[in-house]
């Protein structure tokens, strides 16, 4: 699920007017490069057509680029969104509507999945173009002129979009990483004010921090009396996950609930013995249905076992 | 109502209390002196401490509750601490906190039901 977009974007990489100003200045782009590009316009749009098409040679030429473009209404949607895009770059103005408008074209390539390399590959093929137009109808002096104006305005630009590519990844990690605590602590409800929350895999402190909320805030909106945990698939009891699971004990009765700890083996019992670790203050069962049948005394339930004829 | 403007409401022999807003010095003290005064009054023999009002718990309100719990016990009346919300737990906790000796319930209700099995126990 994607709810980012280039807005967002703008935000998480703080594009205010101060970021602006303070790229600006490191690029060099000053208002006689915007002025100088702005005089470029004509030339710009009498070379756009032939630019264009040599852009978009090289990315159909090309087999793995080629897979991006491969419905042809696509490409000329793309070639109308790349007009505008290389017009942009002779508007003379460098304010936040263009960048903005520059997080847009490496939003909308990040997201069909363009690998920033074809991105900088294709943008070095529109500089020699541009290039070989601007020798085409200036001198020698005013095309260096004006190929350095532009190469400020295209680094600054590349630059935008590197910073989308960055910010997409770390949206999808952070992404990842919210499913994977999710899942990390499945709590059940197993009856009537009772939750379950069977752990697998390692604790570390950060998943003991995030066990700890996501089981507080289960009892508290489930109003539970009893929590059990399961630690059956812990692989490593030691100590410190031995502590971790007495502070969530000791946070659950702060609300006014049990905690009940069940799954316990034969090995776990020794080490929490053998390394003094005093868990006395916790109920707990070695199997889990112990703990459930407990779980239900606590509640004012009993699980009566009927004999057939 | 008393001067602490936390008002002590008795439900038959139970006492109930919410607590909002800041604990100050002078509000703490007279709020227990109010709550000792009508347990001495009504001979209630439970008191229902209700802070789901309560966004922080520091150290010192901590010790208050604690504290007040103590008092009450002293005259004869048996305290449970009720509503507290999970980041209040969860911060308590994560500062060694576990405020010993104080019982506590989920709400009103399972703190009438809690004094229940005190008063039996």
């Amino acid at each position: 699920m994607r709810t980012g977009t280039h807005s967002d974007y703008m935000r998480t990489l703080k594009l205010d007017s101060d970021e602006l100003a303070s790229r600006r200045r490191f690029f060099g782009i000053e208002e006689a490069d915007l002025d100088r590009l702005r005089a470029l316009r004509p030339l710009a749009e009498r070379h756009m057509a032939s630019i264009i098409e040599g852009f978009y040679f090289l990315l159909l030429e090309h087999p793995r680029t080629r897979e991006f473009l491969n419905d042809p209404e696509l490409v000329e949607r793309l070639k109308g969104a790349q007009k505008r895009y290389f017009l942009g770059l002779f508007d003379g103005r460098c304010d936040l509507a263009y960048v903005e408008d520059r997080l847009r074209v490496g939003f909308i390539h990040e997201r069909v999945g363009l690998p920033l390399k074809w991105y900088l590959g294709a943008y070095n093929r529109y500089l020699e173009l541009t290039g070989k137009a601007l020798r085409e109808e200036l001198g020698p002096e005013a095309t260096t002129a004006a190929q350095l104006s532009l190469q400020k305005l295209v680094f600054f630009d590349t630059a935008l979009a590197v910073d989308t590519y960055v910010a997409a990844q770390i949206d999808t990690v952070a992404r990842h990483r919210a499913a994977v605590e999710e899942l990390s602590t499945p709590v059940i409800r197993v009856f009537d004010r009772v939750l379950l929350l069977p752990l697998v895999g390692t604790i570390d402190s950060a998943r003991a921090q995030s066990i700890m909320e996501t089981v507080l805030r289960r009892v508290s909106d489930q109003e539970a009396k009893v929590m059990i945990i399961d630690i059956a698939g812990v692989a490593v009891v030691d100590t410190q996950v031995a502590d971790h699971l007495l502070r969530a004990t000791a946070a659950v009765r702060l609300l006014g609930a049990a905690t009940i700890l069940t799954g316990i083996s034969p090995q776990v019992a020794r080490t929490v013995v053998e390394l003094g670790v005093d868990i006395s203050s916790m109920h707990t069962r070695s199997r889990l249905a112990d703990g459930i049948e407990l779980a239900l005394s606590l509640v004012g339930r009993k699980i009566n076992v009927e004999t057939r004829e | 109502m008393s001067a602490s403007g936390i008002p002590v409401i008795r439900i038959r022999n139970t006492l109930l209390s919410a607590i909002q807003g800041d604990l100050s010095d002078q509000v703490a003290e007279a709020f227990q002196q109010h709550l000792l005064t009508r347990i001495e009054a009504t001979g209630a023999s439970g008191v229902l401490l209700d802070i789901s009002a309560l966004e922080i718990v520091d150290t010192y309100v901590a010790r208050v509750l604690v504290d007040t719990a103590k008092m009450a016990r002293l005259m004869g009346a048996r305290t449970v601490l009720v509503g507290m919300r999970p980041e209040v737990a969860a911060t308590l906790i994560n500062m060694g906190n576990g405020l010993d000796g104080l019982e506590t319930a989920l709400n009103v209700d399972d703190g009438l039901d809690h004094l229940g099995t005190l008063r039996s126990g």
